[in-house]
């Protein structure tokens, strides 16, 4: 009787042809499974006679199976034409090139699925006037925490200012937001000056607001994410009436992906008159600057101080948003600029450092090889920044202080490490086919370094040249050397 | 010309293994040490330039010693052409895989 484990291993070596014959074209499949069935009945008995175990055995009998895998591919690429361009296009710069352009294309794919990275990408969604600026209590370390009381704008509001023609406050709090019937859910909401979006300049969505800018409710608007997460991308939504809190509001508007890029996230906005924001937590100001305090601007900042009636005075910050957000192309091309400059740290940045030891390419072979080491750097570039973008926005709509850090550190390592990756790969190319050399060979021994050189030898698997690369550079033999070889060698590379 | 065709060593010697008497894709992967990976795809591009021919055994024998029939494979004209042309190239290939007429010598 068979031990339970043959029956695993002749399981898994059946499934292994099984899901090898998925590759044979229809047509051949039946008859492709019998030769490999039989085939592995006769390569079982020669390496497990008597049905004995070992696993040394089944790794022989494994390895067996897993050929299939490449028999049927043979069969699925169909004729010898295609087979022979198969071989030629192994480590090809065509190869080469067809897979950046892959990774690209699916770097590209996922930046339009991604909503996030769509609203970074089409920042005209979310370009905030000029001349805006966000202010804060200086004695506060975070530029992101709300420090303003409603009172205080209140206060604002009613003077005269000099520096500042328009001002809107915001909140965030915790909510509970319920429609028809379900039960409600809390969600973040911000309770903000009517003149907020306006003075922004965000458009919103709002089909029907004119029609129900009559009513007496207060009037609300949803964030793209809260509106398909909450109510299912309802189409009727706008001009609907819903609870928040206490209260009813009516929904007059939805605003685009990534919009909001004020401090504090929030599902929904409610527009108030300035009189009825109830007083309570502290809250963000948005303030609009005259032209001619734009000059008392510097990095960014404008140091302002408040004069109480009582004489005594207090200093805020106003930080200008066009700062706050500059757009992920900005950050694209610092990371790009910094990661040429870090190179020379990681690697040598010369690739002609190579002499051939009897033959000089022609001068046409130089531009092609020039042209091949451009396009991979331009085909590097574009997947950087659509890469950065993916991996920093794909699981976020809403805008983060934090996301532009992220982006940096993306955009840069991978810019950077590409670039190595171009430079060692182009090295390795041979100058007059442009494949890469492969069938790397150990060529003497350490210790007779100064006698005969020792190193690694790689082969152009066309036939045209050995790279060979001293495992200890000495001063006759430093760099790596190709070697050209002439058409006598022909005959040991097929066709 | 078929005949005249290059052959890459690994094609060489499985057709002096086939020429040798070891005609089926298991005992070539055995004479040659190349892996199944290897001999079944550069079989199939031999029988598909016409240098080998497959035939199945008759299901009869197969039954009679109780186990499956098994696919063979014999040199083609073109074949044994093309073969002697590639003794000429690689002068070793004899040695490493002797055929029946030079090991009844």
């Amino acid at each position: 009787m068979k031990p339970p484990a043959d029956w695993v291993f002749r399981a898994f070596d059946q499934c292994l042809l099984r899901s090898a014959s998925i590759l044979v074209p229809g047509q051949q499949r039946t008859e492709w499974q019998q030769e490999w069935k039989a085939e592995l009945w006769h390569v079982r008995r020669a390496c497990a006679p008597a049905g004995r175990i070992s696993l040394q055995v089944e790794q022989e009998i494994t390895a067996f199976c897993l050929g299939a895998f490449q028999d049927a591919f043979y069969l699925r690429l169909g004729s010898r034409k295609r087979g022979v361009r198969l071989a030629q296009i192994h480590g090809s710069a065509w190869q080469c090139l067809f897979w950046l352009a892959a990774v690209l294309t699916a770097s590209y794919t996922v930046a339009n699925i991604s909503a996030g990275v769509r609203a970074e990408r089409h920042p005209e969604h979310y370009r905030v006037k000029s001349n805006l600026i966000l202010i804060q209590d200086a004695h506060d370390t975070s530029d992101w925490a709300a420090t303003i009381p409603v009172e205080r704008y209140r206060a604002w509001k009613r003077l005269h200012q000099q520096y500042f023609d328009d001002f809107a406050f915001y909140r965030i709090q915790q909510e509970t937001l319920s429609a028809g019937g379900n039960g409600g859910v809390v969600r973040a909401v911000g309770h903000v000056s009517a003149n907020l979006f306006a003075l922004l300049g965000l458009q919103v969505e709002s089909r029907n607001a004119g029609d129900t800018a009559g009513g007496t409710e207060r009037r609300l608007i949803l964030s793209h994410e809260g509106w398909e997460r909450d109510f299912g991308s309802n189409p009727h939504l706008i001009g609907s009436i819903i609870r928040v809190g206490e209260h009813q509001v009516r929904v007059v508007g939805i605003a685009p992906d990534g919009a909001w890029r004020l401090p504090g996230q929030a599902d929904a906005w409610i527009l108030e008159p300035d009189a009825t924001i109830a007083p309570g937590a502290a809250g963000y100001v948005v303030a609009h600057m005259t032209p001619s305090a734009r000059s008392e601007m510097w990095n960014g900042r404008v140091h302002i101080t408040v004069y109480d009636t009582d004489g005594s005075d207090e200093d805020f910050w106003g930080i200008s948003f066009a700062e706050r957000t500059q757009g992920p192309w900005g950050i694209y091309l610092f990371t790009v600029m910094l990661s040429f400059l870090a190179l020379p740290a990681l690697t040598s940045v010369s690739i002609a450092d190579y002499s051939f030891s009897s033959h000089k390419p022609s001068w046409t072979r130089d531009v092609i090889r020039w042209a091949f080491l451009s396009g991979k750097i331009i085909f590097l570039l574009t997947i950087t920044y659509f890469l950065s973008l993916d991996l920093t926005y794909f699981s976020s709509i809403a805008y983060s202080p934090g996301a532009s850090g992220v982006q940096f550190i993306v955009s840069f390592f991978i810019c950077l490490f590409g670039l190595r990756w171009v430079v060692l790969d182009q090295r390795q190319r041979c100058p007059v086919c442009l494949r890469r050399v492969t069938h790397p060979a150990r060529v003497g021994i350490a210790s007779r370094t100064f006698l005969a050189w020792n190193g690694t030898e790689l082969m152009c698997t066309g036939g045209h040249t050995l790279l060979h690369v001293p495992g200890l550079p000495t001063s006759w033999f430093g760099t790596p050397r190709w070697v050209y070889l002439d058409p006598s060698w022909k005959f040991l590379f097929a066709e | 010309m078929a005949s005249e065709a290059k052959l890459s060593h690994t094609a060489a010697m499985i057709l002096q293994a086939i020429d040798a008497g070891f005609v089926y894709g298991f005992s070539i992967m055995e004479m040659t040490g190349l892996p199944s990976g290897t001999v079944y795809p550069a079989m199939r591009r031999l029988e598909s330039d016409d240098l080998i021919r497959s035939q199945w055994e008759r299901q009869s024998i197969a039954d009679a010693e109780q186990r499956p029939a098994r696919k063979y494979y014999k040199l083609t004209a073109t074949g044994r052409l093309t073969l002697e042309t590639s003794r000429k190239r690689y002068p070793l290939l004899e040695r490493m895989i002797p055929s029946e007429e030079t090991k009844s010598i």
